[in-house]
């Protein structure tokens, strides 16, 4: 008896301490990714001024805007944001104009959301037993299908260059540089994260620059 | 995949052994070092078990077949870098993870060692079919690949019988594992660890 005891109590650790290991949600959400693409056949040193919104980044999402910390009126989140892209292309050489002042590039900001709600529908075995104990073998009165609801909210920072210098006859702009920094949604310190993120977007961006 | 499926797998083969004769069913901590593609993993895994079962064959107990399943877990985390893509780059942390479950058809020979009541050296080979479980975990983004493959395990060890009236023993092996079970997007040809494992047996002679 005491042997099966200890056998099925060993069983139980060894099994749950065999489980996967749960990868650290600080180390894994903290800092955001950063993609960047370009174009390569551009040469960016030969553009010389770029606009870009003060107070305002565009907002993509598939739900209802109003929920979102990004869009929400009273959101910290788009000036530092704006200002740190600025602080990094100025750094780079170039120079921001106003919008009418015929600039070489227009600088696109805006925040895509992908909110994803999964739902699953559980079917009690037919023959589940019963509560109280008679009756093993028949329905049970609490076998009603239930409902499980899970739900994503993941977005990304996206930063476009786009190029007005080279607008095509029937008015298409090119964009020739983009940055993506995701997850915006998940992160710790969204923007201190952020600026971090825009600074690598540039960092690893070596040919976007005004400089010899 | 389910993250239950082992207390499944332990139910499922206590009730198949339960009623043997001559034979043992055991469980087993398993440690095991990777020896293949050591820059995606290196680490040692801890998150390891062995469960098994063997019937000796033939007059004198000295040979035993049976069936293993295994499982282990590798996971390592990697600091922030910065990959260069065919226009472009990305910069991010990552976890790598390796889920590694194998079952495995054993053979083994007993060395007939002092009076064969209480201590059973043991060397013998596996042969069966793993699958490698790939996972590379970015922020909220996970890439994954797996492959199954055919795996070989070398193994020797030594049981324990505690008091010739008790049913319980413990015991300890070490075993190299080869798979072919490759993955091309994360560079392995195929894939080998070598293993250390710790546990305990319940037998039935």
């Amino acid at each position: 008896m005491k042997t099966k005891l200890f056998g099925t109590v060993l069983l139980v650790i060894s099994t749950l301490w065999a489980c996967q290991p749960e990868r650290d949600p600080l180390k894994l959400y903290d800092e955001l990714v950063v993609s960047t693409g370009y174009d390569d056949a551009i040469d960016f040193s030969s553009y010389s001024t770029y606009s870009i919104a003060t107070d305002t980044i565009g907002f993509v999402s598939n739900r209802n805007p109003d929920d979102t910390i990004l869009y929400h009126p009273d959101s910290e989140y788009p000036r530092p944001v704006l200002q740190r892209i600025e602080s990094n292309l100025n750094q780079l050489g170039y120079i921001r104009v106003d919008k009418d002042q015929d600039p070489d590039w227009r600088i696109n900001v805006y925040v895509v959301n992908d909110f994803n709600l999964f739902q699953e529908v559980y079917y009690p075995s037919y023959y589940y037993p019963s509560y109280y104990g008679y009756g093993y073998g028949y329905g049970s009165f609490y076998g009603y299908p239930y409902v499980n609801t899970y739900a994503t909210n993941t977005g990304s920072l996206v930063i476009e260059i786009l190029d007005l210098r080279n607008i095509t006859p029937d008015n298409k702009i090119k964009v020739i540089w983009s940055a993506y920094a995701g997850d915006v949604y998940n992160t710790i310190d969204l923007i201190k994260q952020t600026e971090k993120a825009i600074d690598q977007s540039f960092v690893q961006s070596p040919y976007l620059s005004k400089h010899e | 995949m389910n993250k239950n499926w082992p207390v499944l797998v332990v139910l499922l083969v206590c009730c198949i052994t339960a009623q043997a004769q001559d034979s043992y069913f055991f469980i087993n901590w398993d440690v095991n070092t990777p020896l293949t593609n050591k820059e995606w993993i290196g680490n040692t895994s801890t998150r390891g078990a062995k469960i098994g079962f063997r019937k000796f064959v033939g007059s004198d107990s000295r040979y035993a077949l049976g069936v293993d399943v295994n499982w282990a877990y590798f996971q390592e985390y990697k600091p922030r870098e910065t990959f260069q893509t065919p226009g472009g780059a990305i910069t991010t942390d990552y976890y790598n993870d390796l889920f590694q479950l194998a079952i495995t058809a054993q053979g083994q020979y007993h060395f007939p060692v002092g009076n064969m009541k209480h201590v059973f050296p043991y060397a013998g080979i596996g042969i069966g079919a793993n699958r490698n479980d790939f996972t590379v975990s970015y922020n909220v983004y996970q890439d994954e690949d797996y492959s199954w493959g055919f795996l070989a395990r070398p193994e020797a060890g030594v049981l324990f019988r505690i008091g010739t009236r008790r049913k319980l023993g413990a015991m300890a092996g070490v075993h190299y594992d080869f798979s072919t079970a490759k993955s091309d997007n994360y560079n392995y040809k195929n894939f080998s660890s070598i293993g250390f494992q710790l546990g305990v047996m319940f037998m039935n002679w």
